[in-house]
């Protein structure tokens, strides 16, 4: 019995090692930017390995927020993600119930097609997508990127969506047509809310896609105070110009809110990323 | 008029003439449906006047460069959107058909309904039964809309760009003509040119390396962890699951972009480190060797194992306490359990998931492009612009969106797909409607 616990002493030790090992790993990155951020200097050859050991400034900030876009870049990357989040999680989900509630000419090709469409990245289109929204005058305004993004974000999530509806009983839709209920109401008022895992889930992806998209933007946005936070990072960075300190102040403020964000959602996360995937 | 029908079927026929003569004429004439066929016809009337415009779309397309001296030089700038139109062209002939197909079905049903109850219905009865059927169209407009032109139209354009010339210098309007070459550029990926055949081989190796590697080492460090923060009942363990999920949840292009500077080469912190210990440092993301490959695969460890760590965690708490009940009742221990319930059940349940990472590591293009570049350029980059660590998206981007040379972008295109189509019909098979034989 003693040699059993000294075992699993052992282990724990064993484990608590590991864990700090990995802590270490894991967020020795993620404090450099935030050390990063309040450091003297501009360019990372002049910070000092240890974090925080190179004094304590709040210049970075007032310098991204003065003498770049930097706000603009957010508010611009804000409206995109609501943008497309919204639109998405709309028509994705009529879709999905569509699909999901429905017999229809032609249902079975149309699923497949859509399955067959969201292997590909959108930006081997990118010349056409490119020619057709400047058709439609799309060309540098943010709606012109939220359709793409919309329109690439449709044939995966209509799918996930559609798994998990076709879980709900149908009962229950049948019992609100006998009230009286028309398509749209039993969509609105009866499937929806039962679908909140999944809607849930499906606005945080599409929230938190556009945060870290720089091909599309690039493609898209030409002006410079349309650029979204992805690109305007990459910009502090980028080539010659090494402005890192720059560079993680604005990061931190990006990464702040989605920490934080995650830390309250986890377990949530957790739950909607093991059922509304692996139940299909 | 509708007198004339029979309601013993024989008039099956006469219906499915009078539909297919002109859209919506069935409905009028037969079933007066008046609002219905009205809008039927409208379609087609439209569609008619708009024919001369579709020919001249698909005549462009179909003739590109060998027509381009009857337009002027402002026309001839813009040749390259004649196959894009051509592509427009061809979704609006086939939506037309599709609407097409679908009255003649409806005509169809109307009047086996007619057999059936040996009336018409009223214009009204009709309308709101079109409202309730109906609702699929209206549920799926917007996403067939937005579908056909920014994914469809895209995908089918730079299928035909495969088939042309459309490159710089020397094949770019508006001084140079576009023009159709059938399989060329295929054969001078695959054998025709050495250089790029070299490149193309190199290229698809290391994606497919990097796809199997980067997905499975993040799908068994995370199960790992998972493990042993589920098992060593740590008190500490909320803390470490809080600190490990941090990678997840900054956005990758900002992690990406850390690490290239971290790892720089001239004043990254991981060489001044090794500097503090006597060392001499590594060119970690520029090395001609394939220590950048490595460090790509390393890197998107750090950045990959809390999801399916997270993904681990929801399903071993997932799993039913009876079993671990009825396992410990007939005297299994702590291993035996772990290793016989535990860990298949979580592979079972995971698996399907780690084929859709694997999928999405293909084309996982921010993990290379904001790491490495791409780089370090080798002795054929100077011509094929494929750097060391390149996978087939990288590639595609910079020969698109940098080189325009969009030939070569859409055959490697074709190909991701041609690679990647068996997993996602792997993913259709697998989806509970397919299973119970609903779809």
């Amino acid at each position: 019995m003693e040699s059993q616990s000294t075992k699993s002493t052992v282990l724990k030790v064993l484990a608590y090692v590991f864990c700090i090992v990995l802590s270490i790993i894991v967020l020795y990155p993620i404090v450099f930017v935030l050390s990063g951020a309040f450091s003297e200097g501009t360019s990372m050859a002049s910070l000092n390995i240890i974090p925080f050991s190179n004094g304590f400034t709040t210049e970075h900030f007032v310098d991204i927020f003065e003498s770049t876009d930097y706000p603009k870049w957010y508010v611009n990357t804000l409206l995109i993600a609501f943008g497309s989040c919204i639109s998405t999680v709309f028509i994705a989900c009529l879709g999905a119930y569509t699909f999901s509630r429905f017999r229809f000419t032609m249902k079975r090709s149309f699923m497949l097609a859509m399955l067959v469409l969201q292997i590909f990245p959108s930006f081997i289109g990118m010349v056409a997508i490119y020619v057709i929204l400047e058709r439609i005058g799309g060309i540098d305004t943010l709606w012109g990127l939220v359709l793409v993004y919309v329109a690439g974000n449709i044939p995966y999530n209509t799918w996930l969506v559609k798994s998990y509806l076709d879980t709900i009983p149908r009962s229950l839709d049948e019992a609100a047509r006998i009230d009286g209920a028309n398509h749209f109401t039993i969509f609105m008022r009866v499937v929806m809310p039962i679908a909140k895992p999944i809607v849930i889930f499906l606005a945080i992806t599409t929230f938190t896609g556009p945060w870290m998209d720089y091909i599309m933007p690039k493609y898209v946005l030409r002006s410079p105070s349309n650029k979204t936070l992805a690109m305007g990072l990459f910009s502090f960075i980028d080539g010659k110009k090494g402005e890192f300190t720059n560079f993680s102040a604005g990061a931190l403020l990006v990464a702040i809110p989605f920490i934080i964000f995650f830390a309250l959602s986890q377990n949530m996360m957790v739950t909607s990323l093991g059922g509304a995937a692996v139940k299909e | 008029m509708g007198t004339s029908l029979q309601t013993d079927g024989s008039s099956r026929k006469n219906v499915l003439i009078t539909s297919l003569l002109f859209m919506g004429l069935a409905h009028i004439v037969h079933f007066k449906q008046y609002v219905k066929g009205v809008f039927y016809a409208l379609v087609e009337i439209i569609f008619l006047v708009c024919s001369p415009m579709l020919y001249d779309g698909i005549r462009k397309m179909v003739l590109l460069g060998k027509i381009r001296e009857q337009y002027t030089y402002e026309v001839r700038a813009h040749e390259h959107f004649w196959l894009i139109e051509g592509m427009i062209t061809l979704v609006i002939i086939g939506m037309f058909a599709v609407v097409y197909y679908i009255s003649v079905r409806g005509a169809l049903n109307t009047y086996r309904e007619f057999c059936y109850e040996g009336k018409l219905k009223t214009n009204r009865e009709s309308l709101s039964g079109t409202m309730g059927k109906s609702f699929p169209i209206f549920g799926l407009a917007p996403t067939f809309i937005l579908i056909a032109f920014f994914v469809v139209v895209p995908l089918l354009f730079s299928a035909c760009v495969a088939f042309t010339d459309f490159s710089l210098p020397y094949h770019y309007p508006p001084k140079n003509p576009i023009n159709w070459v059938g399989f060329e550029n295929f054969a001078a990926m695959f054998g025709g040119d050495a250089t790029w055949t070299e490149a193309f081989g190199r290229v698809a190796v290391w994606t497919l390396i990097w796809g199997l590697v980067a997905t499975l080492s993040s799908y068994f460090a995370g199960l790992f962890v998972a493990v042993i923060l589920n098992e060593a009942k740590m008190k500490l363990t909320p803390v470490f699951r809080i600190i490990f999920i941090l990678p997840y949840a900054v956005p990758s292009v900002i992690s990406m972009l850390v690490w290239k500077n971290l790892l720089n080469g001239e004043f990254g912190t991981i060489n001044a480190m090794i500097k503090e210990f006597g060392g001499t440092g590594f060119s970690w993301l520029t090395d001609k060797s394939i220590l950048p490959n490595v460090m790509c695969l390393v890197v998107n460890l750090w950045a990959g194992f809390p999801y399916f760590m997270l993904l681990m965690m929801g399903t071993m708490t997932a799993i039913s306490s009876d079993v671990f009940e009825a396992a410990k009742i007939d005297g299994a221990n702590k291993w035996q359990i772990f290793k016989s319930i535990t860990l298949p059940l979580v592979i079972y349940q995971t698996l399907p998931l780690m084929i859709m990472s694997f999928t999405f590591n293909i084309n996982n293009f921010g993990a290379v492009y904001f790491l490495t570049g791409g780089g370090p350029a080798l002795a054929d980059t100077n011509r094929t612009f494929a750097g060391g660590t390149d996978i087939l998206v990288t590639w595609i981007y910079k020969l698109t969106v940098d080189q325009m040379k969009y030939n070569y972008g859409a055959v490697l295109a074709i190909l991701v797909f041609v690679v990647l189509a068996p997993f996602a019909i792997f993913n259709f098979m697998n989806t509970k409607s397919f299973k119970e034989g609903e779809l």
